[in-house]
């Protein structure tokens, strides 16, 4: 069978020389790479070229021991749109820019003040390699300051910022976390409103401050939540798990831990387009701090105190929203999911009616215990 | 009924999602999107069913033997090229959506020519395969890549950032009358039982088809378009949905695992829907040769003992598609897509008034031969 065999010989005498044609790895190898850590985005003085964008870029170790300390390189450019900026970005550095491993982009809060979130936006969702689930913070007093601090403590290679939003590290209830594709949907629905997390330093420049939030509003100055505020926003919206709260009511001072809580709403609308909210929260925990001795079989009247002093800093939360229209916890998008869309008031009527909103809030107290001692 | 039919339906049902037909459903989000899935769920199921019924009547027989029995030459061999024409398109459409998918996603510096190639190339190495070896392919590549899928999608309908208020809001306009284009791109969903004209060849018994078998196509169609319309809506909102050009692209790109190997889950939705995509292209171009051998006899075109004939439709295969993505565009492609759909809810219905003819004329031939 000699024709046979020679077809069988052709077949490598072929393919091996194709094998020198292959030229490698197109792509670039990783060392030509530099990861973007994280993105600030700034107002900048000069107003033909308003963005200011700062980059935080990761310095390539070869191993941990050769820098335990965290490193890294910082490039800062102006542009009049994002783009611009980027491109000249990319000629500061030696290496491609990697924007793939970017988590969190700072914006800063002079920016958002200027109501430019749509042209951030659309920069960020439309370059592929954002990711969507990195997260979005205000950076006060600019974000650039923001994304250079490096506080005590941190470790290479992982900034410590990540931690406050990664739900691994700190849990605390007064951190908002807001991911970019959040942020989306609730800038484009009528009904909820955005929110962000403000990272702030401390006076002596040595850590991060995060217990503040913004909310953002079509077409109105971004209203601030204060600390307590935003905690409440975090039990309502279920992002926080656990909570410490203080009540002073009735010549008593005592902190009740919050281990569980339970958050319920339901809007209704009556006729004349007056809209009811009813809010129903429990709370489960035990009493962790008090400057008076307590007993415990006043629990009861204790968990009194508890109902009376949190149903007041609800309804003030609930009445600064109202009053100024402002609907983070999204009450709109609970009422557009409840009735159809050709019976349905409009999105101005709706906000209209929201400032007028009736609410009505429960409070359900379930202290358990006044902890190990009476 | 054969486990290698439900891959069949499966496979179409499950690879709409990387191609158009999500974004379709969402561009009419607000003018009877809904509707058109409840429409589409009844009308394919009842689809699925006389297909079915009808290839099972005739075991191991393929549609143009049955042609070629009943129909004469000047009808069948036209009508065959016109299917294989038709097979030929489904593929190209997946396989450009998802070159375009790759170049902009996973490998952003390569040339399209060189992933179309890639891709190409391995599917037409496949499509040369035996039948019920695409088959075995089928169940190898599926059982691969389906579990971690459905891991994906159950993810996702646990995931703390979904929204269920939207999807409410969503499901609420179901009032409005059914739009022909959702329609349409839902019914393609449930053509994958189209591909037993060829596949046929390999159930060689009797299958044993139920209402039970029935219902759980009608349930397994209901998840599926559950998951493709409501799941984009709860992550990324409803009333800016139709913005995005690859709903369940940014979808899978919302979803964080961050106790898994790759937080990011974008990227191995994207290696395994890779996976789920090669499937359809190498069912519908499998078939699609298929077809264009009954045709024109491609078996007995050689050359000096070498069978040469079952090469040339390959080359125009790889013209045309290089061809393809070359001269397309997202928007240009979301059109046809369009347009493709819309024929196919006008074609494969009417088939069945040929099913019946076929149905008849055999029982005739049956009825003579017995006499």
């Amino acid at each position: 069978m000699p024709i046979k065999q020679s077809k069988t010989r052709l077949i490598p005498l072929i393919l091996v020389p194709l094998i020198f044609l292959l030229s490698g790895c197109e792509f670039k190898d990783i060392d030509k790479d530099v990861f973007v850590s994280m993105m600030a985005i700034d107002l900048s003085d000069d107003e033909d070229k308003p963005y200011k964008i700062t980059l935080k870029l990761y310095v390539p170790t070869s191993s941990f021991k050769q820098s335990p300390e965290p490193e890294y390189s910082y490039i800062t450019q102006s542009g009049e749109t994002f783009s611009e900026a980027i491109r000249l970005l990319e000629s500061y550095s030696d290496k491609e820019l990697e924007f793939g491993h970017s988590k969190l982009i700072v914006i800063g809060e002079e920016l958002l003040k200027e109501n430019k979130s749509k042209e951030i936006l659309d920069f960020l969702l439309r370059r592929p390699d954002i990711q969507m689930i990195s997260w979005l913070a205000v950076g006060r007093p600019s974000a650039e300051e923001i994304v250079k601090m490096l506080p005590q403590g941190e470790n290479a290679a992982y900034p410590a910022l990540f931690n406050y939003f990664d739900d691994i590290g700190t849990e605390s209830q007064y951190i908002v976390t807001t991911y970019l594709f959040d942020f989306r949907r609730r800038i484009g629905e009528n009904g909820i409103d955005p929110i962000l997390p403000i990272i702030e330093i401390n006076k002596n420049k040595s850590h991060f401050e995060i217990n503040k939030s913004l909310v953002l509003a079509d077409k109105k100055e971004p209203h601030e939540l204060s600390t307590v505020f935003t905690g409440i926003f975090n039990m309502l919206s279920g992002n926080a798990e656990t909570a410490d709260l203080i009540i002073k009511e009735d010549g008593h001072y005592f902190i009740a831990k919050i281990d569980s809580m339970n958050t319920k709403y339901k809007v209704t609308v009556q006729d004349n387009n007056r809209i009811k909210i009813d809010i129903e929260v429990s709370l489960i925990g035990f009493i962790s701090e008090s400057q008076h001795p307590l007993e415990t079989q006043n629990l009861s009247y204790y968990n009194q105190l508890f109902e009376k002093y949190e149903k007041k800093i609800l309804k003030d939360f609930f009445n600064e929203m109202t009053d100024k229209g402002y609907d983070p916890i999204g009450f709109g998008i609970d009422y557009k999911s409840r009735t159809l869309h050709n019976t349905r008031m409009s999105n101005e009527e709706w906000d209209e009616a929201y400032k007028n909103a009736e609410i009505n809030v429960t409070v359900i107290p379930k202290l358990k215990s006044t902890g190990t001692i009476q | 009924m054969s486990r290698y039919y439900y891959y069949l339906i499966l496979i179409n049902m499950v690879a709409n999602i990387i191609a158009s037909v999500p974004t379709i459903l969402l561009q009419y989000h607000k003018d009877g999107s809904v509707s058109s899935m409840a429409l589409a769920v009844v009308t394919g199921t009842i689809l699925v069913t006389i297909y079915t019924r009808f290839f099972n009547a005739f075991p191991g027989m393929t549609l143009p033997d049955l042609l070629m029995k009943t129909t004469s030459k000047w009808f069948y061999k036209p009508f065959i090229f016109f299917l294989a024409l038709m097979w030929f398109v489904a593929g190209l459409i997946t396989l450009v959506t998802f070159i375009f998918l790759l170049v902009r996603y996973l490998t952003p510096e390569m040339p399209v020519f060189q992933i179309s190639l890639l891709l190409i190339f391995s599917i037409i190495f496949g499509c040369f395969m035996k039948t019920e070896r695409v088959l075995y392919t089928i169940e190898l590549i599926l059982l691969i890549t389906f579990p971690l899928i459905l891991f994906i999608f159950y993810k996702a309908y646990t995931s703390k950032s979904i929204e269920w208020d939207f999807v409410k809001e969503a499901a609420l306009y179901v009032n409005q009358l059914p739009n022909v284009n959702s329609f349409a791109s839902c019914f393609f969903l449930f053509l994958g039982v189209a591909n037993l004209f060829i596949f046929n060849r390999f159930f060689t018994k009797k299958q044993n088809f139920k209402w039970m078998h029935i219902a759980f196509i009608g349930i397994i169609s209901t998840l599926t378009l559950f998951t493709t319309y409501f799941i984009p809506i709860g992550f990324n909102g409803f009333e800016n949905i139709d913005d995005l050009v690859y709903p369940w692209i940014t979808t899978s790109d919302s979803l964080r695992m961050e106790f898994f190997m790759i937080e990011r889950v974008l990227f191995v939705f994207l290696l395994f829907y890779l996976g789920i995509a090669f499937l359809s292209i190498l069912i519908h171009w499998h078939v699609s040769i298929e077809f264009l051998k009954y045709v024109f006899k491609l078996e007995e075109i050689k050359f000096r003992g070498f069978n040469l004939g079952k090469y040339i439709p390959i080359l125009f295969f790889i013209a045309v598609s290089l061809l393809f993505v070359r001269v397309m565009n997202e928007y240009k492609l979301f059109r046809i897509s369009i347009y493709f759909y819309n024929t196919l809810i006008i074609f494969f219905p009417l088939l069945i008034i040929l099913f019946f003819y076929i149905k008849r004329s055999m029982k005739n031939a049956d009825k003579a031969k017995q006499n």
